[in-house]
């Protein structure tokens, strides 16, 4: 099965990368696209402080679920448009517990490269730490981590060998004269009602219709079929330094939104707490501006309670093109909100066993105080 | 969004104004002529105050202003970028046009982690209709002594001076976000002619930020001043569009800035291209445009 699985990506991956490239460039696509031996084949090298083209990204992800068999699998999420295979990795802790779904994806606009990095770096915490830390043992016993590195892998792939600040998916329209769908516009949210075009040219093209684009399909189709389980839908962006609650496409708040802000504005102060980076807290209509047909609206609309996006670093001065020497601070700060986040909604959960649990011990223990001072 | 009129703010009580810039005579009238006009005839002003500003709109108000700021400093070793912005008003008009009255705090653009000194500005801007670029009113706190951001500024061109035309750089930064440290001058001033650029295209609903340098057409330092061509893509948010603009500028520590640019938008049916007026030297006459 694993051969199978490997030259059957290796294929998807070389195949469409032979269509109308530029020439210039092909020594470095070549490396690029058909690269899965790489110097660090041992996993504990893997330096998670630099950005990986896809290639290693697949390799990572193989590598990840065989050190660690005991927690993680791989699982097939569809076909790209350029048919290649969208995998997410599950980490999740063998129990008889009840678990909810946390989701996160990465990279859904493809020049946002510190995105793909963080998930890389969110799963290597989480496995390297969920023995020793009670903090993240105690959230796997009752959590699943559904993690899919990059979502929007034919664009991703087209900011390593052509344009860096490539942002849509790869899709062909107009009779191939016009290329790739905002994949995070073309979600059934209030589709391209606003903040979204119907130009294939614009870069906020919205499909040729709600969840038109497979990457879409393949996310949505898998996320509906879990949604009475998911707890939490992270979806990380980049740049801007903000957590956004919905919704973008109107300025009415949802239901929990009180919550959601509050659980929002713990985990920026979280974050702020490592190294000092400021972030912001609010609807994606309030502070940043109208969009429709996001991913994050839409999950909140399916009754996803917890449903966030996340703009990275940074402010601007660098934007999507962010050094490499910032990747690890960014990361540190990053995973203390998210744990943040993730604590609130563990406790939202299964904070009423552990407070019954705490109430019984108090009420023993001043029964016995009061016990004692009898004596 | 609530609304009621109200004049032109006088600055308010406990408003320190610290060593003033020096600023253009005919944006100093502007706002007089602007302020008499208000403290005379309120009601016909035709503002209304929007009494709760979004933050993203206060943002872009305020890197607008610094923009300015920084363009009209020519100054590539004290490029400021906008931190937080304490304290902002916003007015608008029948005709769609808005004023702005801010107080923001700013951070030295610099690639070393750690530093950071932050800078108080305020300004007041203003955005009309009929004029492309919104005009502006900007005191800022000195974030280095005068002296010293010379003796930078001549420190950073002398290196310019002995850089090798560094035509082959493909871009910069490059795909991984990194700079050559001997690149970095050229980043510099590639931003300072940028600010210009950015100030003449914020409009109330676009804000741009620099991506990369995409390529550099001409780097010549025989004559005293730097001359640069070269092409920078903007980043614009709301429409998350790239845009390349064509950039040519002149610069020499301590003189204005002298620059031309060419845009290529995808959006509008005409592109955006503009010069810098009262420029003392005339540029060579660009052919490629």
């Amino acid at each position: 099965m694993k051969p199978l699985l490997g030259t059957f990506y290796l294929l998807g991956m070389l195949v469409p990368g032979w269509l109308g490239y530029d020439r210039s460039l092909t020594q470095q696509r070549q490396e690029v696209v058909g690269k899965v031996v790489s110097p660090w084949r041992i996993l504990e090298t893997y330096p998670y402080n630099r950005y990986h083209p896809m290639g290693e990204i697949y390799q990572w992800m193989s590598e990840i679920r065989e050190k660690y068999t005991e927690v993680v699998t791989q699982h097939f999420l569809g076909m790209t448009y350029e048919s290649r295979p969208m995998y997410y990795l599950k980490i999740s802790q063998p129990s008889n517990n009840p678990k909810k779904i946390i989701w996160m994806d990465c990279g859904i606009h493809a020049r946002e490269w510190i995105a793909p990095a963080f998930c890389q770096w969110f799963v290597k915490e989480i496995l390297q730490n969920y023995k020793d830390s009670s903090r993240i043992r105690r959230l796997l016993k009752n959590l699943d981590f559904y993690v899919l590195p990059v979502l929007n892998i034919d664009g991703y792939i087209y900011t390593w060998t052509t344009d860096r600040l490539w942002r849509k998916s790869r899709s062909s329209h107009n009779n191939g004269t016009c290329f790739g769908t905002d994949l995070n516009r073309n979600f059934d949210a209030s589709w391209c009602s606003i903040g979204a075009s119907h130009n294939c040219e614009s870069l906020t093209f919205c499909g040729t219709g709600p969840m038109s684009e497979p990457e879409t399909k393949a996310v949505s189709s898998f996320i509906e079929s879990k949604k009475e389980n998911i707890a939490c839908f992270l979806t990380m962006h980049s740049y801007g330094q903000l957590i956004l609650v919905p919704y973008g496409y109107t300025t009415n708040k949802s239901n929990n939104h009180e919550e959601l802000i509050q659980v929002g504005q713990k985990a920026a102060n979280a974050l702020k707490a490592k190294h000092g980076t400021n972030y912001r807290v609010g609807s994606s209509a309030d502070i940043l501006y109208a969009t429709s047909g996001s991913s994050r609206d839409w999950a909140r609309d399916i009754g996803i309670p917890f449903s966030y996006t996340f703009e990275l670093r940074d402010n601007g001065t660098y934007g999507f093109v962010l050094p490499e020497t910032q990747i690890q601070a960014t990361c540190e700060e990053t995973m203390e909100a998210v744990l943040s986040v993730l604590d609130d909604v563990y406790e939202k959960y299964w904070y009423t066993n552990s407070a019954i649990k705490a109430k019984s011990t108090a009420l023993v223990l001043s029964l016995l105080m009061s016990i004692m001072s009898l004596l | 969004m609530q609304l009621r009129r109200q004049p032109l703010s006088a600055p308010r009580p406990g408003d320190t104004r610290p060593a003033a810039q020096r600023l253009a005579v005919p944006l100093l009238l502007l706002l007089a002529l602007q302020g008499a006009a208000a403290s005379g005839e309120p009601e016909d002003s035709g503002w209304l105050q929007d009494a709760e500003p979004s933050s993203r709109l206060l943002s872009q108000a305020a890197r607008a202003a610094l923009h300015f700021f920084n363009f009209r400093a020519a100054s590539p070793s004290a490029l400021q970028v906008l931190a937080n912005v304490l304290d902002g008003r916003a007015w608008v008009n029948q005709k769609k046009e808005y004023k702005f009255d801010l107080v923001f705090t700013t951070e030295f653009y610099r690639a070393e982690e750690g530093e950071k000194r932050l800078g108080t500005c305020s300004a007041q801007v203003f955005f009309r209709n009929d004029k492309p670029r919104p005009a502006v009113n900007v005191t800022c706190t000195q974030l280095i002594k005068k002296e010293r951001r010379q003796e930078e500024d001549y420190q950073l061109y002398k290196l310019m001076k002995q850089l090798k035309s560094p035509l082959n750089a493909v871009r910069i930064p490059d795909s991984h976000g990194y700079i050559a440290p001997s690149l970095r001058p050229i980043w510099n001033l590639a931003f300072l002619g940028s600010s210009y650029v950015m100030w003449q295209k914020t409009t109330p609903f676009l804000h741009y930020f620099m991506s990369q340098i995409s390529s550099v057409k001409q780097w010549k330092t025989n004559d005293d001043a730097i001359d640069f061509d070269y092409t920078v893509l903007l980043h614009e948010f709301s429409t998350q569009e790239i845009i390349p603009c064509r950039i040519h500028l002149v610069w020499y520590p301590g003189k204005p800035l002298k620059v031309k640019y060419h845009c290529q938008e995808r959006q509008t049916p005409e592109e955006g291209s503009g010069t810098e007026e009262g420029s003392a030297v005339a540029l060579t006459e660009l052919s490629n445009f």
